[in-house]
């Protein structure tokens, strides 16, 4: 059984700012513990950069062969704060992908954009990611991310974890914490710290930075527009809602426009209608089809 | 010498100073296909095969310098093979088919500088859903 305990770590909070695309830093006195946003260079055209030197910083006494996970309490805007876990294989999932699109991150919008891998500039990027603790619609877990953010900055990070830990059967302390300039709804960036504990193979302490390239947002409310450089039309908002009709196949993991000609010769057996927000079907490891492009 | 590295998606071996990942079905392979030959490599890489029997390791930081012709090598830690480039009769690459973080990449790409694919084959990990073996040559 997991044990999960509710975790508080304050993080110091001031002035809101707005920040344009990928550029963050600047004179902002937002820190979580001894991190400070202002050490931070603007973003460059790599997802990360190494913080001390790549070394975290884990309590001595949770250097300890028993699994936990933690995740902080929303603070008083809504937002994720901390998720800490030691993660062993008795926290990994056991069963597939939940639905994840009734939690509503802090910032969250249902936006698309053709210059986006799949579109749609925001996910709901889990701290600690599903391959590692098997959490779903947690919404101390969630935040609202950029594709570039989960895609090329976290995952990498995570599939390290992942593989070292069903590789090796050992645990890695591994904490996630979400940087947020004053007020702002949308994280900057996320701090993202791991240190195996039986050995020295997994040591590592990063700033991820959420933005995607060609694209600004302001991060006080998560609004976006393309970048001037960029060229693409304006953003499309999805219907109101952001949720589509689609036909899943439970087999093959593929969904489709309902007058998709793969529907036709589908079988009902693994035929699935859904209605709902299409980045939710990608989360849960739903790929669209080729020929309808859903 | 036949030359063994492991590459992440993006060519990655390493990130900060550490091994991206390990499988011990790739280790198993490698035993497999080094038997009654020499195979060096360094300290490092050795506590992966600590229980290798039937083996002829040889170990040493130096190691790409020491192998003969005919001896495979299995490099974790030394990303630049461009030096020991003319050296090589066969490179061997064990893919992950998995995104790791890297802040060293192998300095040779194959494929793109014109050596030949000898063999592909493909082979389920123990903590790997699929791993791609590549045999290249001149």
């Amino acid at each position: 059984m997991k044990l999960i305990h509710t975790l508080f770590l304050p993080i110091l909070l001031t002035g809101s700012l707005l920040l344009s695309g990928c550029e963050t830093g600047g004179p902002a006195a937002t820190s979580a513990g001894s991190f400070h946003l202002s050490e931070v260079p603007p973003f460059s055209g790599e997802p990360y950069v190494v913080l001390n030197e790549n070394q975290p910083d884990f309590p001595e006494e949770d250097f300890t062969t028993n699994s936990f996970e933690s995740y902080g309490p929303l603070d008083e805007l809504g937002r994720c704060t901390t998720a800490y876990a030691n993660i062993g294989v008795d926290l990994m999932p056991t069963e597939e992908r939940g639905n994840i699109g009734q939690v509503k991150p802090t910032g969250w919008q249902t936006v698309k954009y053709d210059i986006v891998d799949g579109k749609y500039l925001y996910n709901r990027c889990h701290l600690i990611g599903f391959q590692l603790t098997g959490e779903n619609a947690n919404e101390q877990n969630l935040i609202t991310g950029t594709r570039y953010l989960n895609v090329e900055g976290m995952l990498p990070f995570e599939n390290l974890v992942a593989d070292y830990v069903k590789e090796t059967e050992h645990h890695v302390l591994y904490r996630v914490t979400p940087i947020y300039e004053g007020d702002n709804l949308v994280a900057s960036g996320v701090q993202m710290e791991a240190q195996s504990v039986e050995d020295d193979e997994v040591c590592y302490n990063v700033y991820v930075y959420n933005c995607q390239p060609g694209i600004e947002i302001d991060y006080a409310t998560g609004e976006s527009w393309l970048a001037e450089t960029a060229e693409e039309p304006s953003p499309t908002e999805n219907t109101a809602s952001g949720e589509e009709r689609y036909v899943l196949n439970t087999s093959s993991k593929k969904f489709h426009k309902p007058d998709c000609s793969g529907v036709q010769s589908m079988s009902e057996a693994n035929r699935q209608d859904y209605t709902g927000e299409r980045d939710a079907l990608l989360e849960q490891g739903y790929q669209p089809c080729g020929i309808c492009k859903p | 010498m036949h030359v063994i590295v492991c590459l992440d998606d993006r060519g990655g071996m390493l990130f900060h100073q550490r091994r991206q990942s390990r499988d011990r079905a790739v280790q198993s392979d490698i035993l497999q296909m080094c038997r009654g030959e020499v195979l060096w490599m360094n300290r490092y890489s050795q506590a992966l095969f600590s229980d290798a029997e039937g083996n002829a390791i040889r170990t040493a930081e130096d190691f790409l310098e020491q192998a003969g012709a005919g001896e495979y090598c299995f490099v974790e830690t030394c990303a630049s093979l461009r030096p020991y480039e003319k050296n090589i009769e066969h490179l061997i690459l064990y893919r992950w088919n998995r995104h790791y973080p890297s802040d060293a990449r192998l300095d040779l790409d194959p494929a793109a500088e014109g050596w030949r694919q000898i063999g592909c084959t493909e082979f389920p990990g123990h903590s790997h859903e699929r791993i791609t073996k590549e045999v290249y040559t001149r």
